[in-house]
């Protein structure tokens, strides 16, 4: 295959809570493992080489930075990134860029902003923060192990639609709207979720899952094994201390 | 004064001492609540007394070794000062500095008045305090779970300038975007410094950086020179926006080792023993809180050359035939900061570094994916991960290329992997997040390599 390619939405204005550590961990394991990868930077403005990305990252911002890229999101972004997807690349959104995938958000003064309408859900505003360590169960994932776990700080409530798969169902903290049990969204190559922390370095198992299912259109089926012991270590530890707080 | 204040004095000192005798460290905010119980407006009528007046310092990074410049000009006076010394910088923190040094008639035993004041904490601090001057430091990205984002603190900050005292005054750092902006649009002019000296800047903003578009426009601001973090020369493309006029302005900075810089302060020589850029703010500010008070160059000058660094913050001792360098870094800037100074400045090679994520940390470690480890990567021997986060620690230095010691969550036997590293004579650093300094600090304590803060 020629070169893996990590599309990173707005780096400058998006990259709250350490998002850097989605990219590194994307672009550092495809590296492990003899590609060669690079990071498009898709900042404000026009790009041109979209369809050569293999999975997109779209993370959370400040309110003011949220506002900056919200425009040129829906009038520079929204086509070519939809043709790309349908192409068969990935997309992993986190928190601010999750709630954009879906038809709106909706402020507490009632006012709705569109999202993307990638999917089918809203995102409404809460009264209090969901603030805390998570830990998501993704046994429909297939994943093993079998759960996720990460730190999410939103008070956004985000309610999927009857035919939508949530990523998982929450174990610890609060998820997509800490009522209906579910955190995150699963659908076909588009991964949505509250969870930052950065999400990917311990939950390697998450980054090779989207990594596949981003290559299958480059007749990629199973990439070679890596050494996730220190990973999947600092994983357990977070995901047992805190299944024992909540006992 | 009224009997009630005299009595939450009492109450509060003996709060002091029972917690020194019975051995819970040094009482620097305990006795603070128990005062402001007997009596809510302890601290305003205390603050008071100052007959000179009080200085509030507060900002992300450097507010306790800046107090202590701070308080070290202000001594000179000479004046007897109170300060709330051991980085207790809440209401409780500051209500406590003063009980100490109250009589039991209820009167404060003080000329003048330095508190460092934690962000969120200023707009009661500065109403209760009443202060000459405020002094305005940095605002970074730090623990976005319990402060939420920087907008909301820069809007804090605004509003509790707005309510100073008619003839006191804002000093503020012109080079921090935010605080540029909100410094703007105050009523009274505040009194601007930053540094001047491009030869000493970075060209490129690090990952961490925030504060990165205009506030008019959106437009990416343009930066002339990077000096730490997002403080540096920045102004906006479009023109709407740019860095305020300097009124000091630091000039021809001269950094060596850790242990001391020197700079040009609009003519006055300034020198310190302290090390690293992010100390050259701190000086300067503090040399700016000296000129808004009226003190002459040559004078703050003199005094500003007795500090030494604040415990945890490149606090240095020996032991065991090796030298020893405490830092202290909470955020991402912080950091960056650290790394950089300690191994361009001090060629670090071995360091234990300790991440914790109690409350006083920040609960969310996803902060260090921010922080530039990659700096590590050619010259350092030996990292040891520590802390109760040490495993986090340990993959983010994977990812970065580093080549780490397995993670040791324990200190004590981090630090004797450490020391089983350093060959007698060598020089280690300890890198810490807050809570861990603290643990490490009580640990050196113990094996009688440290004297404890109180007593410093």
């Amino acid at each position: 295959m020629t070169t893996f390619t990590v599309g990173w939405l707005y780096p400058d204005l998006m990259n709250i809570y350490g998002d850097r550590g989605n990219i590194l961990t994307l672009v550092e394991r495809a590296r492990w493992r003899g590609f060669s990868a690079n990071v498009m930077e898709l900042g404000k403005g026009v790009h041109h080489g979209l369809e050569d990305v293999d999975v997109f990252f779209f993370g959370g911002g400040q309110d003011r930075e949220q506002a900056l890229v919200y425009d040129d999101l829906l009038e520079l972004k929204a086509e070519p990134l939809t043709r790309a997807l349908a192409g068969g690349a990935a997309l992993l959104a986190v928190c601010g860029g999750y709630q954009l995938l879906g038809h709106y958000y909706q402020t507490a003064q009632g006012e709705r902003f569109p999202g993307l309408g990638l999917l089918d859900l809203h995102t409404e505003a809460g009264a209090r923060r969901c603030i805390g360590n998570v830990v998501v169960d993704v046994s429909g994932l297939g994943l093993e192990p079998s759960t996720l776990i990460g730190f999410e700080n939103h008070s956004g409530r985000t309610f999927l639609g009857p035919q939508l798969t949530p990523l998982g169902r929450v174990m610890a903290g609060s998820g997509n709207n800490g009522e209906d049990g579910t955190e995150g969204v699963a659908a076909g190559n588009i991964f949505g979720t509250y969870l930052h922390g950065s999400l990917l370095p311990k939950n390697p198992h998450l980054a090779d899952h989207i990594t596949t299912a981003a290559l299958q259109r480059r007749g990629v089926r199973s990439l070679p094994v890596l050494d996730d012991a220190l990973e999947l270590e600092a994983h357990r530890r977070v995901r047992d201390r805190e299944l024992a707080g909540r006992r | 004064m009224p009997v009630r204040t005299a009595l939450a004095v009492v109450a509060g000192k003996a709060t002091g001492s029972l917690s020194r005798l019975t051995g819970r460290g040094g009482g620097t905010t305990f006795p603070g609540d128990v005062a402001r119980y007997v009596d809510p407006q302890v601290l305003r009528r205390l603050a008071r007394d100052l007959k000179g007046g009080a200085v509030i310092v507060t900002g992300t990074n450097g507010k306790t070794t800046t107090s202590r410049l701070v308080h070290a000009v202000l001594e000179g006076i000479p004046a007897r000062v109170v300060a709330n010394r051991a980085g207790a910088n809440l209401i409780y923190g500051a209500t406590a500095a003063a009980i100490a040094v109250a009589g039991v008639d209820g009167r404060l035993r003080a000329d003048w008045g330095v508190f460092e004041i934690d962000e969120a904490t200023l707009p009661a601090a500065v109403d209760e305090i009443q202060p000459r001057a405020v002094l305005v430091l940095n605002l970074f990205r730090d623990q976005l779970d319990r402060y939420g984002e920087l907008e909301l603190m820069a809007r804090t900050i605004q509003r509790a300038l707005e309510q100073l005292p008619e003839q006191s005054v804002a000093v503020l750092n012109a080079d921090d975007p935010r605080i540029g902006e909100l410094g703007s649009h105050l009523r009274r002019k505040p009194l601007w410094f930053g540094l001047d000296d491009r030869g000493a800047g970075a060209q490129s903003l690090p990952h961490a950086a925030d504060a990165r578009t205009c506030p008019r426009c959106g437009a990416t601001l343009v930066f002339d020179a990077v000096y730490v973090g997002h403080d540096g020369e920045y102004r906006c493309p479009n023109g709407d926006f740019a860095r305020p006029a300097l009124d000091i302005a630091g000039r021809h900075l001269r950094l060596e080792g850790l242990d001391w810089l020197g700079l040009n302060l609009d003519g006055q020589i300034v020198e310190a023993r302290l090390g690293g850029t992010y100390n050259a703010y701190n000086v300067t500010a503090a040399y700016a809180v000296g000129r808004a008070l009226g003190l002459e160059p040559a004078y703050i000058a003199e005094r500003l050359k007795t500090v030494a660094a604040a415990f945890g913050r490149q606090e240095r001792f020996e032991a065991t035939g090796r030298r020893f360098t405490i830092l202290l870094a909470k955020n991402p800037t912080g950091f960056n900061s650290v790394l950089r100074d300690s191994i361009e400045l001090a060629r670090g090679k071995r360091y234990l570094i300790a991440l914790n994520d109690r409350i006083a940390d920040g609960t969310d470690v996803s902060w260090i994916w921010d922080v530039d480890f990659e700096l590590l990567k050619p010259s350092v021997q030996i990292v040891v991960p520590s802390g109760d986060r040490a495993h986090d620690l340990a993959v983010r230095l994977k990812y970065a290329g580093v080549k780490a010691e397995a993670p040791q969550a324990d200190l004590g036997r981090a630090l004797d992997r450490l020391l089983e590293l350093t060959p007698e004579g060598e020089h280690a650093f300890l890198l810490c997040t807050y809570t861990a300094m603290l643990d490490l600090r009580a640990l050196l304590v113990r094996r009688g390599w440290l004297r404890p803060y109180w007593s410093t």
